[in-house]
């Protein structure tokens, strides 16, 4: 589905993963240190063309390969592609796995879920009872490791009830957790939870209550569409913009980068 | 002495029926060890519990579609982008199987562990915080630290009975290099009892000797060397062949019922010799070798 807005709709026409991807990289930094791992070629993307414009400075890790900073001409879909080895440099997954633990290193963690709920909690493993799941997911991999990171930035592409939950079934890569007594009596060394990208909209978390808030809607998406498709009481302010269109110098950034079209779907 | 095996002689003698821990390599669609994973299949050896990479594929969802699995550690079992992967999903949800829910630290701290003798291992605080290590007391404890009196998440060591890997090259005594990424193969070599490497390619002990430092896996770990030029297809060989995105479509599409399983098994692994397989692969293996850059040329078309 592609959208247009504004002045520019007569000639730039972009995919919704192609916005994901140009409004997760206007939240990288030109110090991020960043890291994503399983179905990554959206944050891959992102980063990238961070680096390729306003983040010149920013580091990037594939984990999987663990190549960092991967020149991603074309996009691949496996963070574990033989492709992503052309990059500055490769080191051990083992080596990746030391950084994430020392907690002071990497700056940005890219997270999912089959569930996220309220708190920015996510679920990798299990829909319904944990031992007779409705779901069974895939499993966790690096998720526990959001506590430790400095900003989790969370992307998904099902932005409907059965994804945005008041409280995950499992919960597999924490967020604030049960809220503002929980996640301020837990002391843990990350920032939690900063943002959250769909399909219709970004999101971020209120710093009072810790609960997701809308930011801003995609073009071409009421507030209402975003209402409905959440299945928990989200904050929506009484001014909420729409999500700054793609500009042609990001598009064709993006596009030559993404020859094969990974990111042309819906 | 050679360590030089055929496939099937290298699981007749290295993997027996109801091994304890079988870890198989690879991670997501890369360097699975297939043609020992087939050969597994093919003669049918149960495995009391699988361990995977922190992301296991093919590897283990075929193993367990074969029904040869009792328990599984793991942090990861799927397709990535191409889905969810059918039997452990399948076996998972009506309790078939039981499992041992990881997380990517504990894989890899559980086999540093393993090769290295320690009792267990401590793991970076926060990860307490998921519900991982409160449904898997097998793996993950709560202690004491002893230096600062605070309480400590730590996991027990994972010492493979046998590993199952795939490498490059290897000389016949079992000195390998891993091309690309090495995933935690090399770990997993290190923490096994025993080690059978399935390679693309037998070279000399000469030509291992001229990449000293490349070659990460010294031949005195290793038990067996099965050559099989093309035995992680339909998985991707790190520097030789991108993974067969439409043979993987085929087997999801296949997998999503047990008798889908058995007919894929039936054409692609108990009712076929490996060579035959591989024979009738040829081909795509052909389309699917990366060329003198890294991009796969067949990249495009394999997406259509």
């Amino acid at each position: 589905m592609a959208a247009t807005a504004g002045a520019e709709a007569s000639v730039l026409t972009w995919s919704r993963s192609e916005l994901m991807a140009i409004e997760l990289a206007a939240h990288l930094r030109d110090d991020d240190i960043a890291v994503m791992g399983t179905a990554s070629a959206l944050p891959q993307v992102a980063c990238r063309l961070a680096q390729l414009t306003h983040a010149p400075g920013l580091w990037s890790i594939a984990g999987g390969t663990c190549s960092v900073n991967p020149r991603l001409s074309p996009v691949v879909q496996s963070c574990c592609d033989f492709d992503l080895l052309r990059a500055d440099t490769t080191i051990p997954l083992s080596d990746v796995v030391l950084l994430e633990g020392r907690g002071d290193v990497l700056t940005v963690f890219f997270a999912g879920g089959l569930q996220i709920d309220a708190y920015g909690n996510c679920n990798l493993v299990a829909v319904g009872d944990y031992a007779h799941p409705a779901l069974r997911g895939p499993g966790t991999v690096g998720l526990p490791f959001l506590s430790r990171v400095g900003r989790v930035l969370i992307y998904t592409q099902s932005h409907n009830r059965r994804t945005f939950v008041e409280k995950v079934d499992f919960l597999s890569g924490p967020g604030f957790l049960g809220g503002p007594d929980e996640w301020s009596s837990a002391g843990l060394s990350g920032g939690g939870p900063a943002l959250v990208v769909t399909p219709l909209c970004t999101m971020d978390f209120d710093p009072q209550s810790l609960r997701m808030r809308l930011v801003s809607v995609h073009p071409g998406v009421d507030i209402d569409e975003v209402r409905a498709a959440t299945g928990f009481d989200l904050i929506i302010p009484d001014q909420v913009p729409v999500t700054a269109a793609p500009t042609s110098r990001q598009l064709s950034i993006l596009r030559d980068l993404d020859t094969d079209g990974l990111l042309k779907g819906p | 002495m050679s360590k030089l095996l055929a496939l099937s002689e290298a699981v007749e003698r290295y993997v027996p029926d109801g091994v304890g821990l079988l870890a198989v390599g690879g991670m997501h669609l890369h360097n699975n060890p297939m043609a020992l994973v087939r050969e597994v299949v093919r003669q049918g050896r149960g495995i009391r519990r699988l361990l995977t990479s922190p992301c296991g594929a093919l590897n283990a969802d075929l193993l367990v579609g074969a029904g040869l699995v009792g328990e599984i550690t793991t942090s990861y079992v799927g397709f990535e982008h191409l889905g969810l992967a059918p039997c452990f999903r399948r076996a998972l949800e009506s309790g078939t199987i039981r499992i041992l829910e990881c997380d990517e630290a504990y894989i890899t701290h559980g086999l540093y562990a393993g090769a290295g003798g320690l009792p267990f291992i401590a793991l970076p605080a926060g990860l307490e915080t998921s519900d991982v290590p409160k449904v898997n007391k097998e793996s993950y404890a709560m202690t004491t630290d002893p230096f600062t009196g605070s309480k400590v998440l730590v996991g027990a060591p994972l010492t493979p009975d046998v590993a199952l890997v795939h490498a490059a090259m290897a000389d016949t005594r079992g000195n390998a290099v891993l091309a690309g990424a090495h995933f935690v193969d090399k770990l997993m070599v290190q923490a096994a009892k025993t080690v059978l490497l399935q390679v693309e390619r037998v070279v000399s002990t000469e030509e291992i000797a001229r990449h000293p430092v490349g070659t990460t896996i010294p031949g005195f770990l290793v038990h067996g060397v099965v050559e099989v030029a093309g035995g992680c297809y339909p998985t991707a060989s790190h520097g030789a062949y991108d993974f067969d995105e439409e043979q993987i479509k085929l087997y999801l599409g296949m997998a999503g019922n047990a008798e889908g399983v058995a007919e894929y098994l039936g054409q692609c692994v108990t009712g076929v010799t490996e060579e035959e397989y591989l024979e009738k692969a040829s081909p795509r293996l052909g389309e699917l070798r990366y060329g003198d850059g890294q991009k796969s040329d067949a990249r495009s078309g394999r997406r259509s």
